[in-house]
C-alpha cells in the first residue's frame, strides 16, 4: 500500500510563495494502475517527484510498505529508488549515443547487479518490448516509438515494485502510443506491480483502475477507489 | 555502483566525445612529452658522465692539488716553501717533492704519481713532416678504445699509443699498418742557454692506435707513453729550471676504492685540495641536474595549463549531459558515484595524455638518439635513456593531477538536482 498523507509543497518564499500541493492525501493499493490526472501546472508532476523521493515536501508523509520514505537518508532513499522504483518520461531520456543494451543496463549497474546476472535480465527486458534485434543499435537510430519501448525495457529490467510513467505517450502518435500503453498495462497486470501514470489525457486515465484528479494543488476527485 | 562499471561508463562517454577528449589530452601530452624527455635526458646525461668519469678516473685514485690561493682572501703572503707556477689563469700553488713525500706517508696511500705531462717540441716519422704533440701518461685504469693494436696491462717504456689523427699525418697507410713502426719525439732542454740550444730525440714503437671515443678526454688528441717514459722526458726537459719537480697535480693511488674517502679527508686536513672520482662525477652531475630541473619546469608549466583545459572540458561535459546525470540520479545513482564517474573521466583523459606524450617522447628519443650522438661526436652512446619506471610514474602522476582537476566539475555534477535536470528538454 502506498499512502500519501497531508503532503504540502511550497515553491518560492514569503510573498512569492506558491502552494504547488496543498494538503494532499490518498491511498493506492499494491498492484493497482493509477492515473494522476490534471492540467499542466496543476501539481501532478510535483506529486510524482515527491512520491518517488526525488523531491521533499514542506510537510506530510509518503508511506510505502509501512515505511515513510521522506524520513530516510539520501543514501537510503537512493538505494530504495534503485531497487524498487523506475521511471518512464515523456521525452524518453534514452542515451542517444549508447547502444540499446547499455541503456537498459544502466539501472542494473546503479543497483549493483553483477555483470553476469545482468545479461539475462537485459535480454529478457529487451525481448518483452520486442527490441532484442536492436540490442547493439545505438538509441539515436531508433524511431520515437522504439525509443519509448527502450525506455520501458529500462524501466522493467530491474523488476520494480512501482513504475512511474510521466506522460508516457505525450510525444507519440496514437498508434505507437497505444502500443506503449498496452505494454505498460500488460506488465502491470502480469507482475502485480503498481503503475502510476501522470497524464492529462483522459483516455489514458480511463484505462487505469483508479484516477486521481488534481486541480490547483488539491485533490479534486478520486475515481475508482475501493474502500 | 561498482567501480568497474563506472570506469567503463566513463571510458564510453569519452569515446562519444572523441575530438574533445583527444584535444584535451593533447594539452597534457605536451607536458608529458617534455617531462619524459627531460627525465630521459637527465638519466642519459648522468649515465654518460658516469661512464666518462669511471673510464677516465679510477676509484682508487685521488687527484690532489695544493689548496687554491683563490680560496683565500686578499693577497697571499710570500713564503719560501709556497712555490707557485704562473698559469694563464693566475699563479697556482704547486706540489713540491716535499709535499709528495708527505702524501706518500699517509695511511692507505700506495703511490703518488705527479702529473708529468712533458712539453715536447714535435713528433715525426721517417722522412715525415713535424707535428706538434701533447704527451700524457698512460694509465691502465683509463678505458681506451683502440682502432688497432691493444694494451695488455701496462705500457712498456719504449712504447707509445698514437691517436687516429696522427696515423695519416705521419704517413702510415692505416692504423693497422702503423703498429710496430717507430716514431720520433723531439724535446728541448729548457735549461740550456738560448745561445746553445740542446734537444734530444726519443724513439718509440707504436703499440696501439686509440680511436675517438665518446668517453675518453685524453684519447682525443694526446699521445700516451708509460709513466717512466713521461718522467724521463720531463726530467730531460725541465731539469735545472725553477719549476723542476714542482707539479700542479698529482694522482694519489690508494690500496682500495673504499679507503679513497678517508685518505681524501686526511689530505684535506693536511691542507691539500683532493678530489675522488665520485667528487668529479658530483660536480658534473650538478650541472646536469640544474639543466634537467629547468626542462622539468617547462613540463610542469605545460601541465599547469592543461589542468585548466581539463576543468573547462569537464564543466562543458557536465552541462551537456545534465539530462543524463538527472536520469542517473532519478534511477537511484548516488551523489558519490556521479562524482566518481566524472573524476574517472578526467583520469582517463590524464592517462591518455600521459600515454600519448610519453609514447611520442619515447619514439622521438629512439629516432633522435643516433643523430644527437653524431652531432655531439660521442660515438655510440645514447644521451636519452628511457626508464620504464619513470614513464609509468609520469603517467600515474598525470592521472592523479587530472583527477584533482576533475574535482570541481565532478562536484557540480554530483550536486545537480535531478528534477531540474529532467525538466530541460
Amino acid at each position: 500500500m502506498i499512502e500519501v498523507k497531508n503532503v504540502t509543497k511550497i515553491y518560492g518564499k514569503k510573498d512569492n510563495a506558491f502552494k504547488a500541493l496543498d494538503d494532499v492525501s490518498f491511498t493506492i493499493p499494491i498492484g493497482a494502475s493509477v492515473a494522476i490526472l490534471g492540467k499542466s501546472g496543476s501539481g501532478k508532476s510535483t506529486l510524482m517527484h515527491i512520491m518517488s523521493g526525488l523531491d521533499k515536501p514542506e510537510s506530510g508523509e509518503i508511506n510505502i510498505g509501512g515505511r515513510n520514505i521522506l524520513a530516510l537518508s539520501q543514501k537510503q532513499i537512493d538505494k530504495f529508488r534503485s531497487r524498487s522504483m523506475s521511471f518512464i518520461f515523456q521525452s524518453f531520456f534514452v542515451q542517444a549515443k549508447e547502444s540499446c543494451y547499455d541503456n537498459v543496463s544502466l539501472p542494473l549497474e546503479i543497483a549493483d547487479v553483477s555483470s553476469s546476472k545482468r545479461r539475462k535480465m537485459i535480454v529478457d527486458a529487451l525481448t518483452a518490448v520486442e527490441l532484442l534485434d536492436k540490442k547493439k543499435s545505438r538509441a539515436r537510430d531508433l524511431s520515437g516509438g522504439q525509443k519509448q519501448r527502450l525506455a520501458v525495457a529500462r524501466a522493467i529490467v530491474n523488476s520494480p515494485k512501482i513504475l512511474f510513467a510521466d506522460e508516457p505517450t505525450g510525444n507519440l502518435d496514437s498508434v505507437t502510443g497505444a502500443i506503449i500503453e498496452d505494454l505498460l498495462f500488460d506488465y502491470n497486470k502480469k507482475n502485480k506491480i503498481t503503475l502510476i501514470v501522470v497524464t492529462h489525457d483522459p483516455d489514458l486515465a480511463n484505462r487505469c483502475d483508479m484516477q486521481i484528479l488534481i486541480k490547483d494543488g488539491k485533490i479534486d476527485r478520486i475515481l475508482g477507489a475501493k474502500k | 555502483m561498482r567501480t568497474r562499471d563506472i570506469v567503463i561508463r566513463a571510458g564510453r562517454s569519452l569515446k562519444q566525445a572523441k575530438a574533445r577528449t583527444i584535444l584535451t589530452s593533447l594539452a597534457i601530452a605536451v607536458g608529458a612529452f617534455t617531462i619524459t624527455l627531460s627525465l630521459a635526458a637527465g638519466d642519459g646525461g648522468r649515465a654518460y658522465t658516469d661512464k666518462i668519469v669511471s673510464s677516465n678516473a679510477d676509484a682508487k685514485e685521488i687527484i690532489v692539488t695544493k689548496e687554491q690561493p683563490s680560496a683565500q682572501k686578499g693577497p697571499q703572503k710570500y713564503s719560501e716553501n709556497n712555490a707557485s707556477i704562473a698559469t694563464p689563469f693566475g699563479s697556482t700553488s704547486v706540489l713540491s717533492q716535499d709535499d709528495i713525500n708527505k702524501i706518500k706517508k699517509v695511511n692507505g696511500v700506495v703511490d703518488v704519481i705527479p702529473n708529468y705531462n712533458p712539453q715536447v717540441k714535435y713528433i715525426t716519422g721517417e722522412n715525415q713532416d713535424k707535428y706538434v704533440a701533447t704527451i700524457t701518461m698512460f694509465s691502465p685504469s683509463v678505458t681506451l678504445e683502440f682502432a688497432a693494436g691493444s694494451i695488455n696491462g701496462d705500457l712498456l717504456d719504449n712504447e707509445i699509443i698514437l691517436t687516429e689523427e696522427y696515423v695519416k699525418a705521419l704517413g702510415f697507410k692505416n692504423s693497422q699498418d702503423s703498429i710496430g713502426k717507430s716514431v720520433d719525439i723531439v724535446a728541448d732542454k729548457l735549461s740550456a742557454p738560448i745561445s746553445n740550444p740542446e734537444s734530444k730525440t726519443f724513439t718509440y714503437t707504436i703499440k696501439a692506435v686509440s680511436s675517438k671515443s665518446g668517453l675518453a678526454f685524453r684519447a682525443q688528441s694526446s699521445l700516451q707513453v708509460s709513466e717512466n717514459s713521461a718522467k724521463s722526458l720531463y726530467n730531460y726537459v725541465n731539469a735545472g729550471t725553477r719549476n723542476y719537480n714542482k707539479f700542479i697535480v698529482a694522482a694519489v693511488r690508494v690500496n682500495d676504492a673504499g679507503s679513497a674517502e678517508t685518505v681524501k679527508n686526511e689530505l684535506t686536513n693536511m691542507g691539500y685540495f683532493a678530489q675522488t672520482a665520485a667528487d668529479i662525477l658530483g660536480v658534473v652531475n650538478t650541472f646536469i641536474n640544474v639543466l634537467q630541473g629547468i626542462l622539468l619546469g617547462f613540463g610542469a608549466l605545460a601541465i599547469l595549463t592543461s589542468i585548466f583545459g581539463i576543468i573547462n572540458t569537464q564543466y562543458i561535459s557536465v552541462l551537456e549531459r545534465t539530462q543524463q546525470i538527472g536520469l542517473m540520479k532519478a534511477l537511484g545513482m548516488r551523489r558519490r558515484d556521479v562524482g566518481r564517474l566524472f573524476k574517472l573521466e578526467a583520469a582517463w583523459i590524464g592517462f591518455l595524455g600521459g600515454a600519448i606524450g610519453s609514447g611520442l617522447a619515447f619514439i622521438a628519443g629512439i629516432v633522435a638518439n643516433p643523430y644527437i650522438s653524431k652531432a655531439l661526436d660521442i660515438g655510440d652512446i645514447n644521451l636519452l635513456i628511457f626508464n620504464p619506471v619513470s614513464i609509468v610514474m609520469v603517467i600515474f602522476g598525470l592521472v592523479i593531477v587530472s583527477v584533482v582537476s576533475g574535482i570541481l566539475p565532478a562536484r557540480k555534477a554530483a550536486k545537480l538536482n535531478p528534477i531540474e535536470a529532467l525538466r530541460t528538454e
